[in-house]
């Protein structure tokens, strides 16, 4: 049975033999934040390229691209006015605003 | 066009590729034994500073189809249900429905 001192001394010239670090009280450096690869490029790939309409619209306004889309909500925000169902009435001071009453 | 939800977990996968080299920076000094306290209690309250969107656990896999955030089949990206329809209608190279 080798002693603990002599077992220790072996290790230690391992790590040196093998460049790895001589830890033996197994102190917490750090050292797997820096070792671990970057996560973020394989995250950002998940999710395919989608074409976004007016994003591009938005780039090159002389190109005059409609987003049907869009033409389609400002047409149904048009026809919900209509039939009175718009958004509501801006409160003209903090007294006549809805959730100052309801508060109380 | 993805659903608010996906869009924000895009947001979120940005900021992780963004932030990362800080945080991990701040990870080593923050767990570093050897450090003193004072340095390592400061490098803490940095990584507390950053957005919650910095944080790779903030990060789903959803659904590349309809966006659901449950029932993923994580090799192909897809919920269940558009898995399903896929690879019956033959979408999915190698995936053929069991029979026998």
């Amino acid at each position: 049975m080798a002693a603990p001192v002599r077992l220790a001394a072996l290790t230690q010239l391992r790590c040196a033999v093998f460049q790895t670090s001589y830890n033996p009280t197994s102190a917490r450096t750090g050292a797997k934040y820096l070792r671990a690869r970057l996560r973020g490029p394989a995250m950002n790939s998940y999710y395919p390229q989608t074409l976004d309409l007016s994003q591009i619209a938005r780039e090159f306004p002389e190109l005059d691209i409609v987003n049907p889309d869009e033409e389609q909500r400002f047409q149904d925000v048009e026809d919900k006015k209509k039939r009175g169902k718009g958004k509501p009435k801006k409160a003209r001071d903090a007294a006549q605003g809805r959730r100052q009453s309801r508060k109380k | 066009m993805p659903n608010i939800r996906v869009l924000r977990d895009i947001k979120a996968r940005e900021l992780v590729r963004a932030n990362e080299v800080a945080r991990r920076a701040y990870l080593y000094v923050a767990r570093n034994q050897s450090l003193p306290p004072q340095v390592r209690h400061q490098a803490q309250l940095q990584l507390n500073t950053f957005s919650r969107y910095t944080r790779p656990t903030t990060v789903k896999n959803r659904c590349i189809e309809t966006g659901r955030g449950r029932g993923i089949i994580g090799e192909f990206g897809l919920c269940r249900f558009q898995f399903r329809q896929k690879a019956l209608r033959g979408e999915l190279n190698g995936v053929q429905k069991a029979s026998w």
